[in-house]
C-alpha cells in the first residue's frame, strides 16, 4: 500500500512537472544555446532564452553571447521580446558597447501601435542606462508622457527616474515632464509622478503647491504604493509651505487630554514642563520635533519662539485640514506601509485630540500583517514614549506571544514599561509573573530590568515588585547551585540588579529587603551576583536601624570568605569595608577597623595586582591599626589626616547622581522610516524640511545677514571672545555631570547598569575623554552653532582658550574641587585655522632623472591650484631644469596618447577616455645651464589611477616618462563649515563610512629640536599643527576645524581631532575626512582616520592613502 | 527603492536572481545572509527579523513555504513597502503556481521572472493586481502545459496591453469573459486568546477576513451590509472598497475584482469565552515532572469542532518524555514539539493527556514551563457572531446566484502552564 501511494506521489509529480520549464531549470545546457538563438525557429530561440535565463538564475555568466541575444531584439513575438529585455536587462551594464546595437529596434518600437510594446521599449532603454544614448531616451521619454495609453505614460515616469541617473544636469527639463505628468487624469500616472517627483526633485516642493489639492484628492484613488510615496511628498509639502500645526502633538502641553475614559495618572511622570522651551511644550515633544526636522541644527535656538508658536491650526488652514481629511480613509488600507504613512502624517499634523485615531489601525497591523509587527513596534515604541497615555488603554495588544521573535518581544516590553499606568499595572504585572517562567532566559532577565522600571515609575507597587523580586532570586540561586544551565546566570543577576535600581529610590523604607538578600549570600554562588549584593550592603551599610545591627557578622563573614572570592568580589569587599568605616559609629570603629586590616592584609599578598594596588590604595586613606609608626611630625600628619578624610569621604561616600531614565541618546528618525528600524541614518534620509522654509526665504537671508553683523563686530574685540570660551565650559559641564562624576571617583557607584561595570573601573581613565567629546557634539551641537561661528578667526595659543576660573586652579596645584576638574576634563577648545595658516609643503616625484636623459631633469608636484580650463583637471607643477653646461632647446612635452582638446575637456564621457589625457602645454624654446623653468601641466586623470604616460622631447631626443597620479589630488577642496560638515556627515553614516587606525609619530622628531625654545607652547598645538599641514601639504583638501581637548594633564592628546572636508573632481560628491587621536604627546600617537563618501571605492582608497601620507 | 530581489530555497541556496536597478548587487549577499540565519536562527529563516542590516546592504526578508523572498536597498526607503511588497510577490506567485515550495519555483522559473519584471520597475513597484497581471501574463494550467507537451509551444505572454491598466478601477479586468454570473461571501475567522497561569482568560479577540470569490459579467456594482456592524473595532479594507459609504453607514460598496480576494479584516475584541478548553497541570518533584491536560468544550458553538490539536515544546533538560493519551495520538516531533492530535471530542469522555518528564541529574523542580498552542475548526459559526445582512449586486444583466459561508478556526490560542 506504501509502495502504491509513494509511486502515486512521483506520477503526480512528474504530471506536475510536464509541460513546465522544469527541464530548463534542472539542465539549461544540454543543448547548444548558441545554434538554437540562430534558429529561424521563435520556438527555438526560446528555448534558448529560457536556458539562459536558467543560467542567470543559478548564476551563472552568459555574458558572452551578449551580441547574440541583442539580434533578437528585432524579433516579432512579444515573448521572445520580453526574454530577451530580461537578459538585456541583466547584463547590458557589462556590454555597453553591444547593447548599442538594440538602440535601432527601441525606436522603431516606440512608434508601434501596440502600446505594450512602446512600454516595454521605453523600459527596457531606460533600463539598459548608457550615457551615450541618454539624450535619446529623453526624447522618448517627452513623448511617452504624452501617449495615449495610461501604461506608457506611467511607465514615462519610471523611465524618468532612471534618466536622472544618466542626466542630472537635464533636471530642469526633467522637471518639467514631472509636472506634465501630475497634471495628467489617470490616477496610475499621478502615482507613477509622485515617483518620479521623489527621485527627480525631492526638494522643488513649489512644484506641489499648484497641483495640491488635486493630489490630496486623488490620493484614495491611486495604488497602494504610490499613496505611501505621495502621502510623504504632500506632507513635506503642507510643512514646508504652512509649517507646523499649533495644537498637534508636537506641542501640546498637557498630553492627559489625549487620554479618554477617566485614567488617572500623574502626568508629571513623563511630561516635565520645561523652563526653556518658554510658553508651552513639553520637552520630550520640543525633543521629538527637533528630530524630525534637523536639517539646520543650530536654527532652534535662533528661532525658538517660531517654533514654539507656530502659526497654524487645522480649522484655519485648509491645505492641512485636506491632507488629513484625506489622508484618514486610508487608515482603514490593507497595505501596512499605506496605514503607517497616514498615520505619521497625523502624528505630526493633527490636533491632539485626533491623533487617537491612529491607535486603533496602527494596533490592528500588528495582528494582520504580521510581517510588518516588528517595523509598526519600533515606531509605537517612539509614539508611545511620546504619549503613553495614548496608548495605555491597549495593554492587551502589547502581551507576548509565543511564537513573537527575541526583538519583537524585546519591543513589546518596552512599550508596556512606557505605557503602564496605576490602572494598568496589576495586568501588566500578571503577565510580568507569566513571563518569568518562559524558556528564553534572555527574554526573562529584560522582563525583570522591566519590572524594575515599572516600579521606578510607580512607586506605589515597588513593594510588590521588591517581594517578586526577591523570591525570584531565592529562586534562582537555588537552581544555579545545583545544575549549571546555561542563562540562568543573568537572570539572577538582572534580579539583583533590578533590586538595586528600586531600593535606591527610598533605601530606608526597604532596609528589610537589603537584610535579607544580604542574609542570602553564602547561597550565592555566581560571582556578579554576590558582588553586586556586598555594594549593596556597602552602600546602605548606614542606612535605617536594622542595617547597622547586622553589620559585624556580615563583615566577619566577608572577611572569612575573602581568600576564594574571585576578583571582582574581592575587589567590591574591599569597598564594602571602606565604606562601612567612614560611616560607622564609634563604639564598634575598632573592631572594623580590626577587621579591615585583616582584609588589607590578605588583599596586600594577592595573587592579582588590582586587589593589591586597592588594599593599598585604601589602607592608605584609612589607616587602620597599625597607623603611625612616625610621629615626630604630627602637625604633618594631622593636615594629610584631614585631606584623607575628605578625599575618603568623597570617593566612597560620593552620593549616587540620580540618573534619571533619560532618552537623550535615543535617536529618533520620522515615523516609517529605514532609518527608525535600524536607528541610524541611511543613506538618502532626509528629515522634514524647515517649518514654513517656502515662505520665509527672504526672511531667512535678513535674518543671516543680520547674525553676520554680529559675529563681526564681536570677532573685532578678542575680550568677548574668551569670555564666551568660558561660558562653553560651564555649558559642557552641566551636559553631562552624571558622568564625570564616575569618572572623578572611580568608584563603582553606577546606579542601574549591569555587571560588567564592575570589571572595569580601571578602564574608565582612558574612555571618557572620547566619550565627552561626543557629548559635546551630538547634543551641544545646536547650541554652539552660533558660538562657532564666532571662534572661527581665533587665536592659537591655549591657554588663551582654558577659562580663567580653570587654569588658576591648575597653577594653584590645590586639590582642586572635583566640580572644577569635570570642567575641565571634558572641555573641547575648537579652534579654526584658514587653510593658508600652514604652508604646504608639497611632496616632490622625479618624472625624468638627469642621469638617464643626458642633463635634463624634471621633477613634479600635485598642486593644489583649480585649473582654470576645466574643474575635472588636475594641475601638476613641472619644474624643468637644465644640468648640463649647454643650452638645452625645443623641450616639448605631450601625451603619448592624442591630447583632448579645450572643449572635450569637460565631460566626463564614459567610454573610450578612460586613459588619462593631458591638456596642452607650451614648449620651451630653450633653457640656459642651471636654469629652472616652472611649468603647469593639466591633467584629466577620468577618476583612473592609470598613469599617464609622457615623452619628452629635447633637442630632438625623445624620452618616455610616467607620471603616476596621486588619488589624494583626485578631490578638490570643499570649504563648509562645521555644522555642515557634522550635517553632510550624518548622512554619509553606515555604508559610506570607513575607518582605519594608524600612529602617528611625526611629532616627535619635531619636539626634539624646538624642545628648549617652546617651552610655554602648548604640545598639542604643535601635533595638531604638524599633521594639519602634512595632510595639507600632501591631499588637495580643506581643513574645516580642529578640535583641541582643554585636558587636565598637558601630555595628553585624546580627543585631538582634525575634520577636512573635500569633494571628488568628477563626480562632485563630497567626500569627509576625519581624523581623531588618541595618547599622550610624547609618545606616538593611535590615530583613527575615517572617511565618509558616497562614492565608496574611492572613500577606501583614499583612506588608505591618507593613512600613508601620516605615517 | 529595492536594488534586487533574490528567492531563496531551505537550504540557502538563491533559486532566482533578479536585478532591479543598474547598481547591480552581488549575489554573495545571500551568502552573508545564509550565514547569518544559521547563526542567529539556527537555519530557519521565518525566526529572522524582516530587516536585517548586513555590512554592505539594507536586507528585507519574508519567508513563505520554505521560501525566502529577500530584497536589498542601500539607500532610505520606507521598509514597509518593501515588506509588503515582498509578501504580494509570494501572494502572486502562490495564486499562479496553485502553491509555493522550491520545486516549483524551479519548475516555473520563467513565469517568476516575466511576474518579477511585471510586479517592479526600477525598483519601485509597477504592476501588482494579480487581476491584472493574470491578463499580462497567463497562468499556468493544465491545458496551456498540455498544448506546451503536444505541439512544444506556447506563449504566456498576453498580446495585448489590459485595458484595465487606464482605467479608475484598477484591479479590475474591464471584459470578464466566462462568467458564471455567481458571488460566494464567507467570513474566515480566527480566534486569538491567551490563557494565563491562573487559567485566567487574558485576552481574547477574533480576526476576522471577508473573502469574496465573484464571477460576474461586466462592472458590477455590489453593496453588502452587516446586521451588528458595531461590534468590529477594527478594519481595513481591499482598495475596492468605497470609504464614503463605510463612514457614513458602515455599508461595504465595492465593484469587485474577479476571481477570490479578502475583501475586509476586522477584528473583534474582548470577547467573552472561547469554545473549548484546555487545562495543562504540571507539577515536578525529585526530578520527575507530571503532565496532564485536559480538554473540553466550554461553550457549544452549536457546530462540531474538529481539527483539535494541541502542541507545545517541551521544556529544556528533559531527559525523557512518556506522554499518552486516552484519546486520539500523542507525537513528540524532532524539534522537542509535543504533539497532540484529538480531531473531534467524543461525546462518552474528555480527552486527557498524562504522562511523565524525567528532568535532567540534578534538576530537582522544573523552573521554565511550556506555553501550549491549540488549534480547532468550526465550519458554518463565525465566533465573533457578526452577521452579513445582505448583498445587493447592481449593474449585471441577470440576477447572480449567491452564497454565503462562514468558518473559525484558532489563531493565536495559547495556553501558559
Amino acid at each position: 500500500m506504501f509502495g502504491l501511494q509513494a509511486s502515486s506521489a512521483a506520477a503526480s509529480w512528474v504530471v506536475g512537472r510536464m509541460g513546465t520549464d522544469a527541464h530548463l531549470y534542472d539542465d539549461p545546457e544540454d543543448a547548444s544555446i548558441p545554434a538554437l538563438l540562430d534558429s529561424r525557429f521563435d520556438a527555438d530561440r526560446i528555448d534558448a532564452l529560457k536556458r539562459l535565463l536558467a543560467l542567470i538564475a543559478q548564476g551563472v555568466d552568459v555574458a558572452h553571447l551578449f551580441p547574440q541575444v541583442v539580434k533578437n531584439v528585432a524579433a516579432q513575438s512579444l515573448e521572445v521580446k520580453k526574454l530577451v529585455y530580461l537578459y538585456l536587462l541583466h547584463y547590458a551594464e557589462k556590454r555597453q558597447n553591444e547593447a548599442l546595437l538594440s538602440i535601432n529596434i527601441f525606436q522603431k518600437d516606440l512608434s508601434d501601435i501596440n502600446p505594450l510594446v512602446r512600454a516595454w521599449a521605453l523600459r527596457t532603454m531606460a533600463g539598459i542606462r548608457l550615457h551615450v544614448v541618454a539624450p535619446l531616451v529623453l526624447v522618448a521619454v517627452k513623448k511617452c508622457a504624452r501617449d495615449p495609453s495610461a501604461y506608457v505614460r506611467k511607465c514615462a515616469a519610471y523611465a524618468l527616474c532612471k534618466l536622472f541617473d544618466l542626466l542630472p544636469e537635464e533636471s530642469t527639463t526633467l522637471e518639467e515632464i514631472v509636472d506634465v505628468l501630475f497634471s495628467d487624469n489617470s490616477p496610475g500616472v499621478v502615482g507613477a509622478a509622485a515617483v518620479a517627483f521623489k527621485s527627480v526633485c525631492p526638494n522643488c516642493l513649489a512644484l506641489i503647491s499648484k497641483h495640491f489639492r488635486r493630489l490630496c484628492e486623488t490620493l484614495p484613488d491611486i495604488e497602494e504604493w504610490y499613496q505611501i510615496t505621495l502621502i510623504e511628498i504632500l506632507l513635506r509639502y503642507v510643512i514646508a509651505r504652512h509649517g507646523l500645526v499649533k495644537d498637534s502633538v508636537m506641542f501640546a502641553s498637557n498630553l492627559s487630554l489625549v487620554a479618554q475614559g477617566g485614567v488617572t495618572v500623574d502626568t508629571m511622570s513623563y511630561t516635565q514642563p520645561t523652563s526653556v522651551g518658554g510658553i508651552s511644550g513639553t520637552r520630550p515633544n520640543i525633543m521629538l520635533l527637533r528630530h524630525y526636522i534637523e536639517e539646520h541644527p543650530g536654527c532652534f535656538d535662533r528661532e525658538d519662539d517660531k517654533f514654539s508658536s507656530p502659526s497654524v491650526t487645522t480649522s484655519t488652514n485648509d491645505d492641512v485640514a485636506i491632507l488629513l481629511k484625506c489622508t484618514s480613509p486610508l487608515l482603514w488600507s490593507q497595505n501596512s506601509g499605506v496605514v503607517l504613512a497616514a498615520a505619521s502624517v497625523h502624528w505630526i499634523m493633527a490636533p491632539v485630540e485626533e491623533v487617537k485615531r491612529i491607535v486603533g489601525p496602527i494596533l490592528f497591523t500588528l495582528r494582520s500583517s504580521p510581517d510588518a509587527a516588528y517595523v509598526v513596534l519600533g515606531d509605537i515604541l517612539v509614539f508611545a514614549k511620546t504619549a503613553p497615555l495614548l496608548f495605555a488603554p491597549y495593554d492587551e495588544d502589547f502581551f507576548i506571544c509565543s511564537s513573537d521573535p527575541y526583538q519583537t518581544r524585546a519591543l513589546k516590553l518596552e512599550i508596556l514599561t512606557t505605557i503602564a499606568s496605576e490602572s494598568s499595572i496589576p495586568a501588566i504585572f500578571e503577565e510580568f509573573e507569566d513571563y518569568i517562567k518562559d524558556p528564553n532566559r534572555r527574554f526573562v532577565a529584560d522582563t525583570v530590568a522591566a519590572i524594575a522600571l515599572c516600579a521606578q515609575k510607580l512607586p506605589s507597587i515597588s513593594s510588590t515588585c521588591l517581594e517578586g523580586l526577591l523570591s525570584l532570586v531565592f529562586y534562582e540561586s537555588s537552581i544555579t547551585n545545583s545544575v549549571h544551565l546555561d542563562g540562568e546566570d543573568i537572570v539572577l543577576v538582572q534580579a539583583i540588579l533590578s533590586i538595586k535600581a528600586i531600593v535606591k529610590i527610598d533605601a530606608a523604607s526597604h532596609e528589610k529587603v537589603i537584610i535579607r538578600l544580604v542574609r542570602r549570600l553564602d547561597k550565592i554562588k555566581q560571582p556578579a551576583a554576590r558582588s553586586l549584593i556586598i555594594w549593596i550592603f556597602g552602600e546602605y551599610s548606614s542606612v535605617g536601624n536594622l542595617i547597622p545591627k547586622i553589620i559585624p557578622p556580615v563583615l566577619k563573614y566577608l572577611a572569612w570568605s575573602f581568600a576564594a572570592e574571585v576578583l571582582e568580589t574581592k575587589l567590591q569587599i574591599l569597598n564594602a569595608s571602606a565604606k562601612v568605616i567612614i560611616h560607622s559609629a564609634e563604639e564598634h570603629l575598632e573592631e572594623f577597623k580590626r577587621i579591615m586590616a585583616y582584609i588589607t592584609d590578605l588583599a596586600a599578598c594577592d595573587l592579582n595586582y588590582d586587589v593589591r594596588d586597592r588594599a593599598r590604595f585604601i589602607s592608605n586613606l584609612l589607616p587602620c591599626g597599625k597607623t603611625s609608626l612616625n610621629e615626630n611630625d604630627s602637625t604633618c600628619q594631622s593636615h594629610s589626616q584631614d585631606i584623607r578624610k575628605e578625599l575618603a569621604d568623597h570617593i566612597f561616600g560620593g552620593k549616587i547622581p540620580t540618573t534619571s531614565h533619560s532618552d537623550s541618546n535615543y535617536r529618533i528618525y520620522l515615523p516609517g522610516s529605514l532609518s527608525q528600524v535600524v536607528l541610524h541614518a541611511a543613506p538618502g534620509y532626509a528629515p522634514l524640511p524647515k517649518p514654513q522654509s517656502m515662505e520665509l526665504i527672504y526672511h531667512t537671508i535678513k535674518l543671516t545677514r543680520d547674525t553676520a553683523n554680529s559675529s563681526e563686530s564681536n570677532n573685532s574685540n578678542a575680550e568677548s571672545e574668551s569670555s564666551y570660551e568660558s561660558g562653553s565650559v560651564y555649558d559642557s559641564e552641566s551636559e553631562g555631570g552624571g558622568l564625570s562624576d564616575k569618572d572623578a571617583t572611580g568608584s563603582s557607584q553606577y546606579p542601574n547598569d549591569d555587571g560588567h561595570n564592575l570589571h572595569h573601573r580601571q578602564d574608565n581613565q582612558e574612555a571618557p575623554l572620547v566619550h565627552m567629546y561626543d557629548d559635546n557634539v551630538d547634543q551641544g551641537q545646536t547650541g554652539r552653532n552660533v558660538e562657532d561661528n564666532l571662534s572661527s578667526l581665533i587665536s592659537t595659543d591655549l591657554t588663551e582658550l582654558m577659562s580663567k576660573s580653570a587654569l588658576e586652579s591648575w597653577l594653584d596645584e590645590a586639590p582642586a574641587l572635583p566640580a572644577v576638574q569635570e570642567s575641565m576634563q571634558k572641555s573641547i577648545a575648537r579652534v579654526s585655522f584658514t587653510n593658508r595658516s600652514f604652508e604646504r609643503k608639497p611632496k616632490l616625484h622625479t618624472l625624468l632623472d638627469p642621469s638617464n636623459t643626458s642633463g635634463l631633469s624634471v621633477i613634479y608636484a600635485f598642486s593644489a591650484e583649480i585649473s582654470p580650463i576645466s574643474r575635472l583637471l588636475v594641475c601638476i607643477d613641472l619644474f624643468v631644469e637644465n644640468n648640463t653646461t649647454d643650452q638645452l632647446t625645443d623641450i616639448i612635452i605631450k601625451s603619448e596618447e592624442a591630447s583632448i582638446s579645450k572643449d572635450e575637456m569637460d565631460q566626463t564621457s564614459e567610454g573610450s577616455a578612460s586613459i588619462p589625457t593631458l591638456a596642452p602645454v607650451e614648449e620651451i624654446r630653450s633653457l640656459a645651464p642651471q636654469q629652472t623653468v616652472k611649468m603647469i601641466l593639466q591633467v584629466h586623470f577620468h577618476h583612473h589611477l592609470l598613469p599617464l604616460k609622457l615623452s619628452v622631447l629635447c633637442n630632438g631626443k625623445r624620452h618616455p616618462a610616467k607620471l603616476h597620479p596621486d588619488i589624494a589630488y583626485f578631490v578638490r577642496p570643499l570649504p563648509m563649515d562645521l555644522n555642515a560638515f557634522l550635517c553632510k556627515e550624518n548622512q554619509l553614516r553606515g555604508v559610506f563610512e570607513y575607518a582605519r587606525r594608524c600612529t602617528f609619530k611625526d611629532h616627535l622628531q619635531k619636539h626634539g629640536c624646538t624642545e628648549e625654545s617652546t617651552d610655554h607652547t602648548d604640545k598639542n598645538l604643535l601635533v595638531a599643527q604638524s599633521l594639519a599641514s602634512k595632510v595639507l601639504s600632501n591631499a588637495n583638501v580643506h581643513l574645516v576645524s580642529m578640535d583641541m581637548p582643554v585636558t587636565f594633564s598637558i601630555d595628553d592628546a585624546s580627543g585631538l581631532c582634525w575634520r577636512f572636508s573635500s569633494e571628488i573632481l568628477s563626480t562632485s560628491n563630497p567626500c569627509l575626512i576625519t581624523i581623531l587621536a588618541e595618547g599622550h604627546t610624547s609618545g606616538p600617537l593611535d590615530l583613527t582616520v575615517k572617511v565618509n563618501s558616497e562614492d565608496t571605492v574611492f572613500g577606501l582608497n583614499l583612506l588608505n592613502r591618507v593613512v600613508t601620507i601620516i605615517e | 527603492m529595492l536594488q534586487c530581489v533574490f528567492l531563496l530555497s531551505d537550504s540557502g541556496e538563491v533559486m532566482v536572481e533578479k536585478q532591479m536597478t543598474a547598481h547591480r548587487v552581488d549575489r554573495a549577499i545571500c551568502g552573508w545572509f545564509w550565514e547569518y540565519v544559521l547563526a542567529h536562527a539556527a537555519g530557519d529563516p521565518s525566526k529572522v527579523l524582516q530587516v536585517v542590516v548586513s555590512p554592505t546592504h539594507y536586507l528585507f526578508q519574508v519567508y513563505r513555504h520554505g521560501v525566502t523572498f529577500l530584497a536589498c536597498t542601500q539607500v532610505e526607503m520606507p521598509p514597509l513597502m518593501a515588506i509588503e511588497f515582498l509578501s504580494r510577490v509570494a501572494d502572486v506567485l502562490t495564486d499562479y503556481l496553485g502553491d509555493l515550495n522550491e520545486d516549483i519555483i524551479k519548475d516555473n522559473f520563467v513565469i517568476v521572472y516575466q511576474i518579477l519584471d511585471e510586479m517592479m520597475d526600477n525598483g519601485f513597484p509597477l504592476t501588482t493586481e494579480p487581476n491584472i497581471l493574470k491578463e499580462m501574463i497567463a497562468q499556468p494550467n493544465i491545458v496551456s502545459k498540455m498544448l506546451n507537451v503536444v505541439t512544444g509551444k506556447s506563449s504566456a505572454i498576453g498580446n495585448k496591453l489590459p485595458d484595465a491598466t487606464a482605467s479608475f478601477v484598477h484591479w479590475r479586468t474591464t471584459v470578464v469573459k466566462d462568467a458564471s454570473n455567481e458571488a460566494y461571501v464567507s467570513i474566515v475567522e480566527e480566534l486569538d486568546a491567551c490563557v494565563n497561569r491562573e487559567g485566567v482568560l487574558v485576552k481574547c479577540e477574533a480576526c476576522g477576513d471577508i473573502v469574496v470569490n465573484s464571477s460576474l459579467p461586466g462592472v458590477p456594482e455590489l453593496t453588502l451590509s452587516f446586521a451588528n456592524p458595531t461590534i468590529i473595532n477594527d478594519v481595513r479594507f481591499h482598495p475596492c472598497v468605497r470609504f464614503r459609504p463605510w463612514e457614513s453607514s458602515q455599508i461595504l460598496s465595492f465593484v469587485p475584482p474577479d476571481g477570490q480576494f479578502k475583501l475586509m479584516s476586522y477584528r473583534v475584541k474582548k470577547l467573552k469565552t472561547t469554545p473549548i478548553y484546555v487545562k495543562p497541570q504540571l507539577s515536578s518533584d525529585l526530578g520527575n515532572c507530571r503532565v496532564n491536560v485536559m480538554v473540553g468544550i466550554r461553550n457549544d458553538p452549536g457546530k462540531p469542532i474538529d481539527s483539535i490539536t494541541v502542541q507545545f515544546q517541551l521544556p529544556p533538560l528533559i531527559a525523557s518524555a512518556d506522554l499518552t493519551a486516552n484519546h486520539g495520538t500523542v507525537d513528540i516531533l524532532a524539534d522537542q514539539t509535543c504533539l497532540w492530535t484529538i480531531g473531534h471530542i467524543p461525546k462518552d469522555k474528555a480527552p486527557s493527556l498524562s504522562g511523565n518528564l524525567r528532568l535532567e541529574e540534578g534538576l530537582a523542580h522544573l523552573h521554565v514551563f511550556p506555553t501550549f498552542q491549540v488549534k480547532f475548526r468550526i465550519m458554518g459559526v463565525a465566533l465573533s457572531g457578526l452577521q452579513i445582512d445582505r448583498l445587493e449586486v447592481k449593474n449585471t444583466p441577470s440576477a447572480p446566484y449567491k452564497g454565503f459561508r462562514a468558518q473559525t478556526q484558532a489563531g493565536r490560542y495559547e495556553v501558559r502552564s
